[in-house]
């Protein structure tokens, strides 16, 4: 049976939730459940202040619904087992996460998957900035994993990841991979400026119709059509994602950078 | 007043000053004084009973960066130490704070505190920035300290030695100490800053290579700040940091740093770090060099060290040696953050990662051991770890342990890199420290370096900053947790548990000097500086509590080796 949280707060104040994620709550009766320790501001409150409980979390399934905006740090540290969102939900959602899954049915806040190790987030509507990226003065982000995002997301997608798959369907911002150590970004739709900025290596992948002007620190290398572009996108289809033919059979311009850090680094033009 | 006397009673009470090694005493404490034992008949106002405790000074931290511009900026430039480390959460009596390998103001005295240690002194910071550093001091509660100014690479200093005019020299160190209401004269890699700051990569290699635009060299430097330090009577004259610190074959380096003293008092500091031997830039011959360099400091009784001993974790590097911050971001490919401060000094900082399956890092390690075990008179070692760059103070329990306890030494250097055994001879040394020595290294030797007259003994006069212990085979682990912690005659600590977080005070100087410099100076202040010459210095009444430490110290004759 799915363990159900339904959001009853009334407050604009930022709830936090971390550390309550199933793998956690699996052990604890209802009632420990209801007494686990969440932030309201800089105050210590218990979950059952914000969220009706009910079920249980025997199946290691959490189920979260309501108007989860300002509730934040959601499956942080999450090590294995699954979370469904039924609506939009804060920031740093699935932070540091090693294992399981996350499906938010609305749209997540900034900061998804910030330095995750691994397991699954995927958002079938539009994210904010700083997806898997790492968070300040760190020396990596995302390092394994994958994150896709249906919609549309922000700026520093990626910021200094490390390894892992980051997806996002639609449209996207500034700064895409900055920093980058390794790892793979696909972006389906447009994009802002000066992806890729320092990037040491990994790929930065866009399939849009419009590409971005690429910094002058990137160099083109060949026109071809990479085998592993058609495995990695099956792959993504048989999560859901929607993958078209025309896709599967694209040719890339490849260009290597960013050359003021070694140049190992690259991102494809879908042509 | 009868009523006023607090007795600590019956401890075993470790005051080698005055000659006590472990016998049961007790301590009479009025206000904040240690003093004689009442007359007959007079009873104290308070009876601690201390039988079966172990009873010290407070700890004397005399080389540690917690305060100032760099202390800062590491601060901010490393959140992610921060994140992944303790909060000290608030309480009734005492602030919140963060920890990671540079806490906040706030945090560092109440750790300090909590770990014995009553008096710290921060080792390098640009006069420039004095009022800066006495901000942040004044928000860290709990213990006595201060700090040492930089002047190695002060171009008003270098002036006066490329043109000849000691008693300019002699008229500028006290003014600027007495300015920057400092302590002590710091000599950080003296002439080298100046060389990085007008080349790409730049340093000099040895004391006698000449420095730009000034035609001098680090030697004339370090004898000359030396010479002058000593003749006007500073409690502690000198506080050098050597050039090139961390390079394979500095030992060379170090040897002439200590010849260039001329027989006049000076302190090496984070001596570990200037030990090396090997080819430039080898890793293959990178060895130990600590039984050479200890023997000379066994042979010459006006130069004292303190340790920077290395222990393997994540830390900070932060020094006034900018060439030095380079170089470790160009080893380990971390951030790095490097500040040029006008004529003065210069900064760099770097994370910093030791680990014992290096050779480098593990060497370090046991080069730092070396040092404790070699130095015959423990009051001339003081034990640093150069808190934050070679680890945290609150490391020293952990080195307590690896003096005293030689099997447990042993077990650790058979973890760390095989191939350091090769490179040193810390396995064939058996000596251990007695509880008697280690209070030597802590309290009693720093603060008898200092020139600290009311610190490091608990004899009648003395400041009442005593640290009550219980005794416990494990040393670590009985260092890690004074049972008391008195601080000015007041029980600030009891069970790891702050009582009373006390204000502590501010150590300086402020040495005579003839007032005919000040036309000199404020000439070269309106040509040069972004700071007014009246602007410049430290009002006295801009510190709240304050001890002015008397510079009539007896000019010791050179020429003192034995």
């Amino acid at each position: 049976m799915t363990l159900k949280l339904t959001y009853q707060g009334d407050t604009k104040i930022p709830v936090e939730i971390e550390g309550i994620t199933p793998d956690i709550v699996q052990q604890l009766s209802l009632a420990e459940i209801e007494q686990l320790p969440v932030f309201h501001g800089k105050d210590k409150c218990v979950l059952a202040d914000f969220f009706k409980i009910s079920g249980d979390s025997a199946d290691l399934h959490m189920h979260l619904s309501g108007q989860l905006t300002g509730v934040h740090w959601i499956g942080t540290k999450m090590q294995h087992g699954s979370i469904t969102i039924d609506g939009d939900c804060g920031r740093h959602l699935g932070s540091e996460m090693r294992g399981g899954t996350i499906i938010v049915n609305g749209n997540a806040g900034d900061w998804i998957g910030g330095e995750m190790k691994g397991g699954l987030i995927h958002v079938h509507g539009n994210a904010g900035h700083q997806v898997g990226a790492a968070y300040r003065g760190s020396e990596r982000g995302m390092n394994r994993g994958t994150i896709i995002i249906d919609g549309n997301a922000g700026n520093e997608i990626g910021l200094t990841m490390r390894r892992g798959l980051i997806v996002i369907g639609g449209n996207a911002g500034d700064l895409i991979g900055f920093n980058m150590l390794a790892g793979t970004v696909m972006i389906f739709g447009s994009s802002g400026i000066r992806h890729g900025a320092g990037m040491r290596r990994g790929s930065i992948i866009f399939m849009g119709e419009e590409h971005p002007q690429l910094l002058p620190s990137f160099r083109h290398a060949v026109q071809y059509q990479p085998e592993f572009m058609r495995v990695m996108l099956r792959k993504l289809a048989d999560t859901g994602f929607h993958v078209t033919e025309e896709n599967l059979n694209a040719s890339y311009n490849l260009y290597h950078g960013d050359m003021i850090d070694g140049g190992r680094g690259e991102i494809l033009l879908r042509t | 007043m009868t009523a006023s006397y607090l007795k600590l009673a019956g401890g075993y009470v470790y005051d080698p000053l005055n000659g006590v090694d472990g016998q049961a005493q007790d301590i009479w404490i009025l206000d904040d004084k240690i003093v004689e034992p009442p007359p007959p008949g007079v009873r104290a106002g308070r009876v601690i009973d201390l039988a079966g405790y172990v009873v010290m000074p407070g700890g004397v931290d005399m080389h540690c960066h917690i305060a100032g511009p760099k202390v800062n900026m590491a601060r901010k430039m490393r959140p992610e130490d921060k994140r992944r480390d303790e909060v000290i959460e608030r309480t009734q009596k005492t602030h919140s704070g963060t920890m990671g390998s540079v806490p906040s103001t706030f945090a560092i005295g109440y750790k300090y505190i909590g770990l014995g240690y009553t008096t710290a002194f921060d080792a390098a910071v640009p006069p420039l920035s004095a009022r800066h550093a006495h901000e942040e001091l004044e928000d860290t509660p709990c213990i006595d300290k201060g700090f040492f100014v930089l002047t190695g690479n002060n171009h008003f200093v270098m002036k006066s030695i490329a043109d000849n005019e000691p008693e300019k020299l002699k008229g500028f160190l006290p003014w600027l100490l007495g300015a920057a209401k400092g302590y002590a004269p710091k000599l950080v890699n003296p002439g080298g800053v100046e060389v990085w700051k007008h080349h790409p990569k730049g340093n000099v290699d040895t004391v006698d290579q000449t420095i730009d635009y000034f035609d001098i060299t680090p030697r004339q430097i370090i004898s000359e700040l030396t010479r002058t330090a000593n003749e006007i009577g500073l409690p502690h004259p000198v506080h050098i940091h050597c050039n090139n610190l961390g390079m394979p074959g500095n030992y060379s380096t170090t040897f002439n740093t200590m010849d260039a003293l001329n027989g006049y008092n000076g302190h090496i500091t984070h001596v570990q770090f200037h030990s090396y031997g090997g080819g430039e830039g080898e890793e293959e011959s990178f060895c130990s060099k600590a039984q050479e360099l200890a023997e000379y400091v066994n042979t010459h009784e006006n130069i004292t060290v303190d340790v920077g001993q290395v222990m393997f974790g994540e830390t900070t590097s932060m020094t006034g040696d900018g060439p030095l911050g380079y170089y470790l971001h160009n080893v380990y490919g971390t951030k790095w953050f490097s500040a040029d401060t006008e004529m003065e000094s210069g900064c760099g900082i770097a994370p910093i990662k030791y680990r014992n399956e290096s050779l480098v890092h593990a060497l370090q390690w046991a080069i730092g051991l070396e040092w404790y075990l070699l130095v015959n008179d423990p009051w001339r070692v003081v034990m640093s770890t150069d808190s934050p760059n070679g680890a945290s103070f609150t490391a020293y329990p952990q080195i307590i342990r690896l003096l005293m306890d030689s099997t447990y030494r042993n077990d650790v250097l058979r973890t760390v890199h095989p191939e350091v055994v090769n490179r040193c001879i810390l396995a064939d040394l058996k000596r251990e420290y007695t509880l008697n020595e280690i209070c030597i290294i802590t309290r009693a030797g720093p603060a008898k370096i200092l020139g600290l007259k009311n610190k490091g003994h608990l004899g009648p006069g003395a400041d009442a900053d005593i640290t009550v212990y219980l005794p416990h085979e494990n040393k670590q682990l009985m260092f890690e947790l004074p049972k008391y912690v008195f601080k000015s005659g007041v029980l600030v600590v009891e069970d790891a548990e702050i009582r009373e977080p006390l204000s502590g005070k501010i150590f300086h100087v402020d040495p005579d000097y003839d007032l005919e410099i000040e036309k000199d100076i404020s000439d070269w202040f309106e040509q040069y500086y972004s700071v007014r010459f009246r602007n410049y210095p430290i009002q006295d009444d801009y510190l709240h509590h304050a001890e002015v430490v008397d510079c009539s110290q007896p000019e010791e004759s050179p020429n003192k080796s034995s």
